[in-house]
């Protein structure tokens, strides 16, 4: 019983964090404000905005769902309300856990507003909509490939080692999937070899940081560079004279039956490319194998303490190159997503998923399942900073383009002591 | 050392090279039909390999033939010193820039966040240089300032978050890029900056009292500006800096040992937040010399891709160890192979993307210099290489 009970009382909390977690429920509370006054009292009195929740292909709808209208300006209050609440109870309770789960919850209500916000038409029978269901279906392909990429990020950073190349096992699955899709016209294929030059370019990372013990950060941002420009070479010497090798092929769809046919869930969850049930899947293996298996425990081990590790008979080289190529191959698996979902490889597309897709990492506390709830709230951002010009929004597209970067700098700001990175993440490791 | 890097970075040039040349593969696979192909493999190999880096060569340095024509007859030097003159406009911004990314190595920072910071140099010097009037004794010195000024602003952001927040400044300046392209294109395509009478993503033109004029004249159709004299007072005070000024030695006790750094009483907050100044206002200073040496105008395409001499500029300060006199000899070779790049391109038809390879692989090999020793089977080597001072995102 005593132990139990000294088990489960919470250390005193540092005053960093203290402070920490103050500064995020004033931003919290600022969203809020902002929400309240600009969407909310911003919009005229009288004007209505209106969701629909139909997918534009209405073949997987058998079920008509009506559309949503609602008075724009008390919405917005509603919600910035709700927003402001949360910072406070944030600020005054100082809760150890669920900081990060409140902060998100308020991005949802933030974006929510920010979209009704952008439907607003003048008038009580409202002209236009937003469609949330198209919005979901579009923002799921920005978030597969970050959760591929974090995902990846998850299985080099628990075993210690930084991979900022993910961004180049983009580039490069990319290039050779499409390569491999234009001319097979197999997608199965493509994605083998993603998955072998992912596998590669982390096989080279693991090869200079673990036996050179280079710097990890330095090598994996060479090696960025190295692949954009590898890449657009092959660009010019290869797609340029041979467009067939480049068709900007599209994985099929393939709706599960029955539940595809669920309203707005269907067409997000289960009408989707190969790629997304891949991804789940991987999400599953992941967390399993790192949380529940020997072999997870042992990356952990290699993560946190080396040295420990060794002590108790674990090769830690080797456990590092396992699991570099492994998310190495993840990765290059995104990149084949990322061209699948996108078409045409073009020099520079992935721009810089890679590594909002390591800020994800970060957000989501280097767990599987965090990584995925952060990669959906990216995704959505990033998916809303290409398509909100479409609404009534009278920002500049370049304006909103800013959005998804300076949301992941904020996030990094004010998350980083917040949430602890495995203790011998970046270090190389040196066998006595 | 170097040298071998060198080495190896072109023989992997070599590689690509051959490996996506159609004609030359095909001679190559002819081998497998009998050993009567290998000497025409061979020398197609050495014929395409060989044209591309000369073509290189003579588009940075300088022609041979052209030179001895020039010599003899005493007419065409315009055309012979074409290449060295358009090496050294490639190079002056390239120097500012890598030894703002070399100072910040120094002290253990990674500012790859230059590329963005030149390119807010460049629209601040842009602005002021074509929408203010005033004599070239006040208004050039005031566009070289704006550029620093923009420069500084944006390396501020991320040396105040890492200072007070811990943020890792690689993600940081990395994200920090790609809202300055976005900002980028919003100022070139909206009112009070895009050239009016536009469509297009083309700023204002600089006034002629903004620009850096060329070094002989516009007559004389060389390139090379009274940049170059910036680049040599950067070099001068990054030399004075690091070398000879107290704050010079907390940034490198900071980057050789933070603990003693910390120990020994120094700042560490104030001196990350002031590296990043020094960075990011020698790569905004580096974005303004390019417009105000070069085009005299911002476009939409203003340091992206090939022309992103801030990314250059991390492989520069690598493969010059941080040192100022380093980063000149290193940022001449890159600027040379970049110009070169282009004239293979027109020569060959190879890509110009093929010299940003090979300027990779080169960092990459300056990186591990241990792989380096082993292949060479050198011994005895300084096998020291950069280490940032945080690895991992700790705090």
């Amino acid at each position: 019983m005593s132990l139990l009970d000294a088990k489960t009382t919470p250390a005193p909390t540092p005053p960093v964090a203290n402070r920490r977690t103050r500064a995020i429920a004033v931003i919290m509370g600022l969203i809020g404000v902002f929400s309240i006054f600009v969407f909310g009292f911003g919009s005229p009195a009288r004007s209505h905005s209106s969701f629909t929740f139909n997918p534009i292909n209405l073949q997987n709808a058998p079920w008509h769902v009506g559309s949503l209208t609602v008075v724009t300006r008390w919405t917005d209050v509603v919600l910035g309300v709700v927003m402001v609440a949360l910072a406070a109870e944030t600020y005054l309770r100082r809760p150890r856990r669920g900081v990060m789960a409140r902060f998100g919850f308020v991005a949802v209500l933030f974006l929510l507003g920010l979209l009704s916000w952008a439907a607003r038409t003048p008038g009580p029978s409202p002209t236009s909509s937003v469609n949330i269901t198209a919005i979901l279906v579009g923002s799921s392909a920005a978030a597969m490939v970050l959760i591929f990429g974090s995902l990846s990020g998850v299985m080099c950073e628990r075993s210690g080692v930084v991979n900022i190349a993910i961004e180049g096992q983009f580039i490069g699955g990319a290039f050779l999937g499409s390569m491999i899709a234009s001319t097979t016209h197999d997608f199965f294929f493509a994605a083998i070899a993603g998955m072998i030059v992912g596998g590669l370019i982390g096989l080279v990372l693991a090869f200079l940081s673990l036996r050179y013990r280079s710097d990890q950060i330095i090598v994996g941002v060479v090696l960025v560079t190295m692949l954009s420009s590898l890449s657009s070479y092959l660009n010019l010497q290869v797609f340029t004279p041979f467009p067939n090798f480049n068709t900007g092929i599209l994985a099929p769809n393939l709706p599960i039956p029955l539940l595809s046919k669920i309203p707005v869930l269907g067409p997000v969850f289960f009408n989707q490319s190969g790629f997304f049930y891949v991804m789940i899947v991987l999400v599953a293996v992941v967390s399993f194998a790192l949380f529940k298996t020997r072999y997870g425990l042992h990356v952990r081990a290699v993560g946190e303490h080396p040295r420990a590790a060794a002590t108790v008979g674990i090769d830690v080289i080797r456990v590092r190159y396992v699991n570099v190529v492994l998310g190495g191959a993840i990765a290059g698996l995104g990149g084949v997503a990322f061209m699948a979902t996108q078409g045409q490889f073009q020099v520079g597309y992935t721009s810089g998923y890679g590594y909002i897709a390591l800020a994800a990492l970060i957000f989501g506390r280097w767990r599987p399942s965090g990584a995925v709830v952060a990669s959906i709230i990216f995704g959505l951002s990033v998916y809303l900073s290409y398509n909100l010009v479409t609404y009534n929004v009278p920002i500049s597209l370049y304006i909103l383009q800013m959005f998804p970067y300076l949301i992941t700098i904020a996030v990094v700001a004010g998350l980083i002591g917040r949430v602890r990175a495995p203790a011998a993440d970046g270090q190389p490791y040196v066998r006595d | 050392m170097t040298f071998f890097a060198l080495v190896l970075g072109l023989l992997v040039g070599a590689f690509v090279i051959i490996t996506t040349t159609p004609a030359v593969l095909d001679a190559w696979r002819a081998i497998f039909h009998g050993w009567s192909g290998l000497p025409h493999a061979l020398n197609l190999t050495f014929n395409n390999v060989g044209a591309a880096y000369r073509s290189m060569f003579t588009g940075s340095v300088v022609d041979p033939q052209g030179l001895w024509h020039s010599i003899t007859t005493g007419n065409g030097w315009t055309n012979t010193l074409t290449p060295i003159s358009e090496t050294l406009t490639y190079a002056t911004p390239l120097v500012i820039a890598s030894i703002g990314v070399g100072i910040a190595f120094q002290t253990g920072l990674f500012n790859i966040g230059a590329n963005g910071q030149a390119v807010i140099g460049g629209i601040a010097g842009a602005v002021v240089g074509s929408m203010l009037h005033m004599p070239t004794v006040v208004h050039l010195p005031l566009t070289l300032l704006a550029g620093i000024a923009g420069g500084m602003i944006c390396g501020a952001v991320p040396g105040v978050l890492k200072a007070y927040t811990g943020a890792h400044e690689v993600i940081v300046t990395l994200m920090f890029n790609y809202v300055t392209y976005a900002f980028l294109l919003f100022m070139v395509l909206s009112t009070p900056f895009q050239q009016p009478g536009q469509q297009n993503d083309i700023g204002r033109t600089m006034d002629p009292s903004a620009q850096l004029a060329p070094l002989f004249g516009t007559s004389s159709g060389l390139r090379v500006s009274y940049g170059v004299f910036v680049a040599v007072a950067v070099v001068v005070f990054a030399w004075w800096l690091l070398n000879r000024s107290s704050l010079g030695f907390d940034f490198r006790v900071t980057g050789a040992n933070p603990a003693a750094a910390r120990a020994s009483g120094i700042n560490a907050r104030s001196v990350i937040v002031v590296v990043f100044l020094i960075s990011g206002g020698l790569a905004g200073l580096a974005g303004v010399v390019q417009v105000a040496s070069t085009t005299h105008y911002i476009d939409g395409g203003f340091l992206i891709g090939n022309a992103g001499i801030g990314f250059t500029a991390i492989t520069v300060a690598l493969l010059g160890r941080n040192r100022p006199m380093g980063i000149v000899w290193s940022a001449l070779l890159f600027a040379a192979l970049g110009v070169g790049g282009r004239n293979m391109q027109a020569a060959t038809g190879i890509p110009l993307d093929l010299a940003t390879v090979i300027q990779s692989a080169i960092v990459l090999f300056v990186a591990t210099p241990v792989l380096v020793k082993e292949i060479f089977r050198l011994r005895s080597v300084a096998t020291t290489s950069v280490q940032l001072a945080t690895t991992g995102w700790g705090s």
